[in-house]
């Protein structure tokens, strides 16, 4: 199947701006079609920038882009009938019952009302907002208000869908349903493109993900193709105070709060590592390294260095769409 | 978008933003009131009812222009505050529809303007099938070219507090210096002559003319319909061409 999102060498430099760096600086990546790809980044990344782009919100400098089989510069139209955005910051308006957000934006879309009433009540149900149906959006808490934008999105009839830190402020219960409902949107191969900065999220949700910034594509591949590409694939976490100079043979060593030591390790030297530790009956967990330890990782050698990981480490190859 | 999609899309937005807000906000209903019958009571105190007819005339032309103030502050605070012109730019509704939606959805706010207005058109003699006509062709194109214009506005500014500056500053421009509210031969020349650049001068030339409040010779009515329907399709051209949709 065709990709959904083909950018190549995307330049944009907002009008006006005094920054001497572009927002996106030759960002190339491919979305396949189907399945949720997720985007994640520092704040200031080039994230926002690039959904509007590919959401036809926002012009382009230079480069080109290519979603749904259509170019963003020419075809906007035919990308437009196909496509639902829930912008970051968005909120829904204040004077509308939840019900009447999602209802009048699916016929705003030109869905007939019988079809709208039934998609509105689906949409509702499955993110719990039936409870609130018929409360103002000026009366919800900030949470419910973004459920509401997420569930009017949802319940469209769009190909593909843009979701610009959708569950920022929803509580661990909610996060989950919206989780729910992006799988069963993907699930309808249905494209989602996620930006987030809750990394379980964007595991748990992405086939494949890629890490922005400065405007450029550090990394990028399935969850597992980022462990792989990454120095110490593995973490050892030991709870008691250990010298860290006994420790650094094994890989590289971190201290986080509460006294517990971190250290990131290939396999063998984790292996090893984990029973030195049991051996001297210290309490000690081993596993793969966290969507975030990579995130900490990668991020920091690219802000130490200033150049961008992917180019500074050539022995690692593009993990291949 | 099919022709029935654009339909429910219309619909939608005007049950969106004209009807819905009235019922938590019912005093939405008469603000546009305000200001129009305002002028007119001080025009008919200062002229000791002698310009009446004038109120009346201007106030129909105010009150859809009001409809245009109200266009461009919604549109500004919908796209800055809530992102909701991102949300239909990555929809299938086009801009022309939302910004038709949008403008008639204003109308609904009028509607209580022109109804007051209406009938003191009735009561104090001035309405006749030919007075009705012009009046009825005027209006629509005052809206449509407010509206335009305000959608162009609203696309640019970056804050509603922007528009708090930018609506007095059109109201003196189109409704207040134009000879809305008298003659156009009480202003000075150089004035005169200034005012053939706004589109309400043609609109109230009209409507003066066709009530008779202005002698208006048949070739002097067809200009004065030839510069607003010019003015209007400009003012349109630039909307379709310099408003920001998508943003640059
Ligand atoms: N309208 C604008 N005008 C000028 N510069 C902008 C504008 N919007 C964003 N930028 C700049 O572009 C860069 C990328 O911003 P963007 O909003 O895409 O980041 P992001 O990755 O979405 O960040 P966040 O996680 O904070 O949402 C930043 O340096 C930002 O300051
Ligand atoms: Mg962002």
């Amino acid at each position: 199947m065709a990709s959904a999102v083909v950018a190549q060498d995307l330049f944009k430099v907002y009008p006006g701006s005094h920054s001497r760096t572009p927002a996106l600086d030759g960002l190339s990546l491919t979305v396949p079609t189907g399945g949720v790809y997720g985007l994640i980044g520092r704040n200031g990344a080039g994230k926002t920038t690039f959904v509007r782009i590919a959401a036809t919100q926002l012009a382009l400098t230079s480069g080109s882009l290519s979603v749904l089989g259509h170019d963003v510069a020419r075809e906007e139209r035919k990308i437009r009938e196909r496509i639902a955005c829930v912008p970051q910051e968005s909120r829904p308006l204040y004077f509308l019952t939840v019900e009447e957000v999602v209802y009048y934006y699916l016929k705003m879309r030109g869905l007939p009302s019988v079809e709208a009433r039934r998609r509105t009540r689906e949409g509702l149900e499955e993110l719990s907002l039936g409870e609130y149906r018929r409360r103002l959006v000026s009366q919800l808490s900030g949470g419910l208000r973004r459920r509401a934008m997420c569930a009017m999105v949802l319940a469209s009839d769009a190909e593909m869908l843009f979701l610009d830190e959708p569950t920022t402020g929803l509580d661990p219960i909610a996060r989950r349903e919206v989780w729910a409902a992006i799988r069963r949107a993907s699930r309808e191969q249905r494209t989602i493109l996620l930006t987030t900065h809750y990394l379980d999220e964007a595991e748990a949700l992405s086939q494949r993900l890629v890490l922005i910034e400065r405007g450029r594509r550090i990394l990028e591949g399935t969850p597992g193709e980022l462990r792989g590409r990454v120095r110490y694939p593995y973490r050892v976490a030991l709870q008691e105070g250990v010298a860290p100079e006994e420790l650094e043979p094994y890989g590289r060593v971190a201290t986080v709060e509460g006294g517990q030591t971190l250290v990131f390790a290939r396999e063998r030297e984790a292996r090893e590592l984990a029973r030195w530790a049991l051996e001297r009956n210290l309490r000690v967990s081993m596993g793969p390294v966290s969507l975030e330890d990579i995130f900490l990782d990668v991020v920091g050698r690219s802000i130490d260095e200033d150049t961008p990981a992917e180019d500074a480490e050539p022995g690692h190859d593009e993990a291949k769409a | 978008m099919s022709g029935r999609h654009r339909l429910r899309a219309l619909g939608a937005l005007v049950v969106l933003n004209g009807l819905i807000p009235i019922r938590t906000q019912p005093f939405y209903v008469v603000y546009l009131l305000a200001s129009p019958l305002s002028f007119l009571f001080f025009i008919s105190v200062l002229s000791s009812g002698a310009f009446v007819p004038f109120g009346v005339t201007g106030g129909l032309i105010l009150t859809m222009l009001s409809a245009g103030t109200g266009l461009q502050s919604d549109m500004t605070h919908y796209r800055q505050d809530l992102k909701f012109q991102d949300i239909v730019v990555a929809s299938p509704v086009e801009a022309p529809t939302y910004v038709t939606g949008m403008a008639l959805s204003e109308l609904v706010y009028s509607t209580p303007g022109l109804g007051v207005f209406a009938v003191i058109f009735v009561v104090t003699g001035l309405a006749n099938l030919q007075s009705i006509a012009v009046l009825v062709g005027v209006l629509l194109l005052v809206w449509a070219f407010a509206s335009a214009l305000a959608f162009t506005l609203a696309t640019y500014l970056r804050d509603v507090r922007e528009t708090f500056m930018f609506s007095p500053l059109i109201s003196l421009g189109l409704s207040v210096l134009p000879p809305v509210y008298y003659p156009i031969d009480r202003l000075p020349h150089w004035a005169q002559t200034a005012a053939l650049f706004s589109p309400t001068t043609y609109a109230a030339q009209l409507v003066q003319g066709s009530v008779g409040l202005y002698s208006l010779s048949f070739g002097h009515a067809l200009l004065d319909w030839g510069a607003l329907i010019a003015i209007t399709a400009a003012l349109f051209l630039v909307a379709a061409f310099k408003a920001r949709w998508k943003e640059p």
